[in-house]
């Protein structure tokens, strides 16, 4: 702890629907111990210099899910994001809106699809009526069992993930890593009787949507993971009913391509993607490829010591995964 | 205007369980909500849940340490009431979904907690109330109710001796709308931010407490605030008490485990009351860490090892790394008590009725009374749940008899003139500037240690803010989400809450329990083995008297 205080620039985003045309930054100087977190300091020009500075805020320890926002372009919690180092990297704490969500105010945001993703994934215990809850006492449960949950439990459902994720950004059907994940803590409970259900009604729903870039993973801040996550879902969908969209075709295609011959083959890809009929689709895009790469028409061909591939898939992964 | 069957105000545990309890019962619900249900302060509690489920332990020993950590002046047949109720609640709530740690043989662990003669205390990890609170909305969203999400009621109305119902003001379009109930429940938690050094999050602010004050309700026992002996320094973030009831260690600057003068056989793990003032105490004597943040002593949970401090105590780890820049594993967390939980609170009895036809209240909010001067850890989230569920099946019961309510767009004017008048002046105070002041005489008068100077003093600057307000300005001119009129509107319930606080404190001239008079240090079972109710009047709260539920715990002395 240090009694040191830097000179602290914030550019913050403002915009009032009923009074702006367009969004713009308003520059505020504090001058601030650098452990500060940036929320503190919102919150200091609310009450200092400017009460129609609007965001949303309760717990400020990081456990309510209020206040994350981006910080220097990256989805954050305002609470835990210490102004010391945002100043040293960036000179300045430039603060705007969690992105993926349309601005109400300033730094609010409406957050209707976040919620109605996980609504969507049904975030409730399914019961077979044949097989209900022991009576009058709770459900048996080890601890290994609940280290399956992984970190999920922690989730506080802050929507840092769903601002950082470009799959939302491309595609509004995309349930989410927040919604995933969710999903994922249904799917591994030991109580829920709707596993197999779930994984087979995900698949074609935005399951395959994921383009593993981690960044979820990166901006949650409890550690949840939610790439990890998905990619166990995927796991566990096919293992359930095998690959049955584009998207768990084309991993299973792209694995099946690596251990025949350690080489991807393309064409073979598509195929196996989309189907041959399916293919015919493809067949613009593939035109387009062929011009910069014509070799892709070439008749596949094993490399030397595939055989090797095979034996590390092997170690890896000595069985398919199995479901829940 | 809108019209429900029944209001539950407050989205967090208790308004949750109330709202399942009237859906269960057949009638028609809205929850209004200033806060998102899952950022609820519901889900920042930390430690626990207590329930007399382990071989050794029994509904007795919970239903004794409950009453002897009241300091006896918890309603015993409350209390029995209560803890009778604990084991369903919990597995009710397992069966929910909640996620709960377990022990080697699959069943639910349990932790010591202060106050208790049995560890009974079960958690998820240091996050039990967000697991319930995930546990229960999860549970809760498979019914049909309506939501009124971010929308602040500011005021409940009562009209031939009954509540009509409420209005609230909708942060989205900055409009105020009047909702008609046949019944209203008060679940709006605690007003923690009276104080300035409180663990307590920014939203809890007492609005439900304050609407139903000014509607003619009851206010029970508001003197008896406790004080959390384990918070973070600068930030006042709670460490919870399971951190020492893991093992956790109290040392002052010499080196010294103090609480062997204070509580020889249980030593941390005595009472909240108090550890708070053990510590205190240590500082005051000299005995306490000097920093730029004030006087502190140390809780070390080094000796317990990194697997343990991380798998049990995991937010904590966190909370200690990002808010005090200190790793729990291989240093000492610099900790002072901070203000943490309000006993007092809306007047209802075991069914969550006020005296108020009509107005029901559960959880922080209310006061039944089963923690009485001084409440034990793991049993507010049990008493969320408990009386949540009571309060909702009482209040459908009310509603399902009740006519048609009364609720008139004059209702809505009578409310909302004041707000307009807010901002349409061109000078006045602000609200900001108002609460801080608040904040600051509060932790300066009436807190752990008070007195009689102390208290008059407090109650003067109190008054004197009071008097301010009315001329308090809201300077923002728009609608959307606007801050600065709900923080206004804020100030002005905790204002009234602040001087029940004082007024009731300073008619107690007795210590008992957290309410501490070093001008009257003992306890005084005679005169005071009694309930404050407080009803609000023109002058002020006007005090009257209540006697305690008594079953069959005779007072003893306090020893822990």
């Amino acid at each position: 702890m240090s009694e040191d205080t830097v000179a602290a620039t914030f550019d913050v985003y403002r915009y009032d629907p009923a009074h702006d045309t367009a969004p713009r930054y308003q520059r505020y100087t504090l001058n601030v111990s650098p452990h500060t977190p940036v929320l503190t300091a919102l919150l200091r020009i609310r009450a200092e210099v400017d009460p129609s500075l609007t965001l949303r805020y309760s717990c400020r320890s990081a456990i309510c899910g209020s206040c994350a926002m981006q910080i220097n372009s990256k989805s954050r919690l305002a609470c835990e994001t210490h102004i010391g180092p945002e100043m040293a990297r960036h000179g300045r704490v430039v603060v705007e809106p969690m992105r993926n969500q349309p601005v109400l105010r300033d730094l609010v945001v409406d957050q209707a699809s976040f919620w109605r993703q996980y609504d969507l994934i049904e975030p409730h215990l399914k019961l077979d009526p044949a097989h209900p809850m022991p009576e009058g006492k709770a459900t048996a449960m080890t601890p290994e069992q609940v280290d399956g949950f992984k970190e999920t439990p922690r989730c506080i459902a802050c929507a840092a993930c769903y601002s950082a994720c470009p799959a939302v950004e491309a595609d509004a059907e995309f349930p989410g890593p927040m919604a995933l994940a969710k999903l994922y803590r249904f799917v591994v409970d030991p109580r829920d009787q709707a596993h197999q259900d779930r994984l087979v009604r995900i698949q074609p729903n935005g399951l395959w949507l994921c383009l593993r870039c981690h960044l979820c993973t990166e901006a949650c801040p409890k550690d949840v993971r939610p790439s990890e996550r998905i990619r166990d879902l995927k796991e566990m969908a096919i293992a359930v009913q095998g690959a049955t969209e584009h998207g768990s075709r084309h991993a299973v295609g792209f694995k099946d391509n690596i251990v025949d011959r350690g080489l991807l083959n393309e064409m073979r890809l598509v195929r196996q993607t989309y189907g041959t009929v399916g293919m015919l689709g493809q067949l613009g895009q593939g035109l387009k490829v062929w011009r910069k790469k014509p070799e892709i028409l070439h008749k596949p061909r094993r490399i030397e010591g595939s055989e090797e591939l095979e034996k590390i898939y092997d170690a890896l992964d000595p069985a398919p995964k199995e479901g829940p | 205007m809108l019209r429900h069957e029944v209001v539950v105000v407050g989205a967090g545990l208790a308004g949750q369980r109330a709202a399942l309890a009237a859906v269960d019962a057949g009638r028609e619900v809205a929850i209004v909500t200033k806060l998102h249900p899952l950022r609820s302060h519901s889900g920042a509690a930390q430690g626990g849940i207590n329930a007399a489920v382990g071989a050794e332990d029994s509904v007795d020993t919970h239903i004794y340490d409950t009453v002897k950590g009241s300091d006896y002046i918890g309603d015993q047949d409350a209390i029995e009431f209560f803890c009778k109720e604990a084991g369903p609640t919990v597995v009710e709530m397992e069966h929910f979904g909640t996620i709960f740690s377990r022990a080697p043989d699959g069943s639910l662990a349990r932790r010591a907690f202060g106050g208790a003669g049995f560890p009974r205390t079960i958690y998820a990890a240091d996050r039990t109330g967000l697991a319930l609170l995930q546990g229960l909305w999860e549970r809760l969203g498979t019914e049909q109710f309506t939501l009124y999400q971010e929308w602040d009621v500011t005021n409940v109305v009562v009209r031939d001796g009954r509540v009509q119902g409420v209005v609230a003001l909708d942060r989205r379009r900055g409009e105020f709308e009047a909702i008609a109930a046949k019944a209203v429940v008060i679940a709006t938690g605690p007003a923690g931010r009276i104080y300035g050094r409180t663990t307590n999050a920014h939203s809890c602010t007492g609005d439900g407490i304050a609407a139903a004050y000014e509607a003619g309700a009851f206010l029970k026992d508001m003197e008896f605030v406790q004080f959390h002996p384990t918070a973070l320094l600068e930030s006042g973030i709670l460490i919870t008490e399971g951190a020492r009831g893991e093992g956790g260690y109290l040392r002052n600057a010499s080196g010294d485990r103090f609480m062997s003068k204070y509580a020889p056989h249980v030593l941390e793990l005595a009472s909240r009351d108090v550890v708070s003032r053990a510590i205190v105490t240590e500082v005051q004597e000299g005995h306490g860490f000097t920093g730029p943040y004030g006087q502190y002593v140390h809780l070390e949970l080094m000796h317990l090892g990194k697997e343990k401090v991380e798998s049990r105590l995991q937010e904590i780890c966190d909370y200690c790394r990002h808010f005090a820049g200190i790793d729990p594993v291989t240093e000492p967390i610099p900790v002072y008590p901070a203000q943490h939980y309000m006993m007092g609170g809306v007047g209802t009895n075991s069914r969550g009725e006020t005296n108020v036809p009509g107005l029901y209240s559960a959880g922080e909010a209310a006061c039944v009374s089963i923690h009485g001067a001084n409440r034990l850890g793991g049993n507010s989230l049990l008493e969320t749940l408990v009386f949540g569920k009571q309060a909702g099946i009482a209040a459908a019961a009310y509603a399902a008899g009740s006519p048609a309510p009364d609720l008139r767009a004059d209702d809505l004017d009578a409310a909302t003139a004041l707000f307009r008048a807010w901002s349409s002046r061109s000078d006045g105070e602000d609200p900001s500037t108002l609460r801080t002041e608040m904040q600051q005489t509060m932790d300066r008068y009436v807190g752990i240690y008070r007195n009689e100077a102390d208290l008059l003093e407090g109650l003067k600057r109190i008054r004197a803010l009071k008097q301010r307000f009315e001329k308090v300005r809201v300077v923002d001119p728009s609608r959307v989400f606007n801050l600065n009129l709900i923080d206004a509107i804020e100030t002005g319930h905790m204002l009234e809450l602040a001087e029940v606080i004082v007024v009731g404190a300073y008619a107690r001239t007795e210590s008992r329990g957290a309410h501490s008079r070093t001008d009257y240090p003992k306890r005084d079972d005679a005169h005071w083995m009694r309930h404050t109710l407080a009803k609000k009047t023109a002058e002020g709260p006007n005090l009257t008297y209540a006697p305690v539920g008594y079953t069959r715990w005779e007072p003893k002395e306090r020893v822990y």
